[in-house]
């Protein structure tokens, strides 16, 4: 994988394109990185070549919790379970937890966040991820909410 | 997959209203977190409590920066780091707080606000929500609020300033250490007043009942809500309640989840001037350093004895320190002690 440990502008490159789902069939692409969710309002985009994956909050989510002011993350090497509280997202007044969707180790922090927070907000499904986390069950990626679903949950919770 | 449901019939039928008749900051705060993480999360309950004289911080904030430990402590007050955002607060007798949980879809900072505000003009305060949503007398914030959000539900807590011993605790909160350079989230203070000076019959039981009805008119429109009084009897009942309660009073919590910071202390001895840089994360000191050494060599050598035990040591209590000099004698024990007491105090 190219830019999972690249220097900062590669990294935001990367980043960028991380939703993107890459065809299997295309030629260039060495590997695989598809995004799915969870019903804590976060996405989850597996790169099934590293078997790491980054994490972060879905556009509703930010959007409910308003102007992030604070966020605290998991420490680099944490070893994670699924359903974890590994961090902790304060908005104006609110505090929300950081779920781990899944298993696995903390492999990288986001750690602009700590003097940009309000990424958060502006591009949270981008340059707003959290962690990157080297799954230890990748079966349990496929275990979360495909696009659709997500969509439909959303849907299903704001009627 | 699960979908929340929001038809408000069903809803309304699982309204219910909890007073805790508990003093104990914990223990309600224990039991605010039950309700939050063990009932239907598609129910919406109201849950009024006092707490006895005690300093609520926010999730993310610094105690070291917000309050000044050591008054508070002569005062034999304690502090309490609660699970939801925002301040410190402080809390007596004459305060009430109320905490109104919903599903996590219908959450809006406003919406309860208002429902409390209603609940005030029924007996004749001029209460509305200002543009922060905090509740207002003419002008004069009377409720603090803070929120916490988990995967279906959300809860709004508030303060209500009823009659409070607001004077008390002058000179304990707010900003005294500048150098202490923290992350996390600093408190905003604001002109408060007590509801009394509007309504001087109003007290604690006045304002449950006041809210109680504005909520049954609210949210009870189907069915009738229960009312349930709840004691620390609980504790006994209720393991989780029970495992919130130590949990808020463990160190861990308390002291170890504290935003990582950095303090520049400095101090003058008859022996020169001495200034340190400290760095802590969960309130474990990661490294210290001399940023100004004292001019006496032999002061010189025990301050860079003294920076080199610290690190990985408690911020505030340095009991590591302490029991590593515990039972040793002579003058570079007693050196060690002077800027350890020293140190502590400026902590």
């Amino acid at each position: 994988m190219f830019a999972l440990r690249s220097a900062a502008p590669l990294a935001r490159t990367f980043a960028r394109s991380a939703p993107r789902f890459v065809a299997p069939s295309s030629i260039l692409s060495r590997s695989i990185v598809t995004k799915r969710y969870s019903q804590d309002h976060e996405w989850l985009s597996f790169d099934s070549d590293t078997g790491v994956g980054s994490i972060g909050i879905t556009d509703y989510a930010q959007r409910q919790l308003g102007d992030v002011v604070f966020i605290e993350l998991p420490g680099q090497g944490t070893e994670i379970a699924t359903g974890d509280s590994i961090g902790t997202i304060e908005s104006v007044k609110a505090v929300s937890e950081i779920y781990a969707p899944v298993s696995g180790r903390v492999e990288e922090i986001n750690g602009e966040l700590e003097s940009s927070p309000e990424t958060l907000n502006s591009d949270p499904e981008n340059e707003g991820w959290l962690a990157k986390i080297k799954l230890s069950n990748p079966g349990e990626f496929e275990q979360l909410l495909s696009e659709e679903a997500y969509k439909a949950y959303c849907a299903g919770a704001d009627q | 997959m699960h979908l929340v449901q929001l038809d408000l019939s069903q809803l309304s039928c699982t309204s219910t209203i909890y007073v805790s008749d508990s003093h104990n900051p914990w223990f309600n705060l224990a039991f605010e977190d039950w309700i939050f993480r063990k009932t239907d999360p598609r129910a919406v309950v109201l849950y009024m409590y006092r707490n006895d004289p005690s300093v609520i911080i926010g999730r993310n904030q610094n105690p070291w920066k917000e309050i000044n430990l050591h008054q508070l402590n002569d005062l034999g007050i304690p502090f309490v780091r609660r699970k939801s955002g925002g301040g410190t607060v402080y809390h007596d007798l004459g305060n009430t707080n109320y905490c109104v949980f919903v599903p996590r879809e219908q959450f809006e900072r406003r919406i309860n606000a208002e429902l409390v505000a209603r609940a005030l003009n029924e007996v004749k305060i001029p209460a509305n929500v200002n543009e922060r949503n905090d509740i207002c007398v003419e002008g004069f914030k009377v409720s603090g609020s803070a929120f916490k959000l988990v995967n279906a539900r959300a809860y709004h807590h508030g303060t209500m300033l009823i009659d409070a011993k607001l004077g008390d605790l002058r000179g304990v909160l707010g900003t005294t250490k500048h150098t202490l350079i923290t992350k996390g989230v600093p408190s905003v203070s604001s002109p408060v007043r007590n509801l009394v000076q509007w309504n001087s019959d109003f007290g604690h039981e006045k304002f449950v009942g006041a809210v109680s009805e504005e909520f049954k008119k609210t949210y009870g429109e189907f069915e009738e809500v229960q009312v349930t009084r709840v004691n620390e009897s609980e504790l006994e009942r209720n393991e989780y309640v029970k495992g919130v309660s130590d949990e808020l009073q463990s160190w861990d919590w308390q002291w170890g989840s504290t935003p990582e910071f950095t303090h520049d202390i400095e101090g003058s001895f008859p022996f020169g001037d001495i200034s340190l840089h400290i760095t802590s994360r969960h309130a474990l000191i990661t490294s210290a350093s001399l940023t100004r050494p004292p001019r006496n060599p032999a002061w010189y050598r025990s301050a860079e004895h003294f920076v080199s035990l610290l690190e990985g040591d408690r911020y505030g209590t340095l009991e590591g320190v302490e029991k590593a000099l515990e039972g040793m004698e002579g003058i570079k024990t007693e050196r060690l002690r002077t800027l350890v007491e020293w140190l502590k105090k400026e902590m």
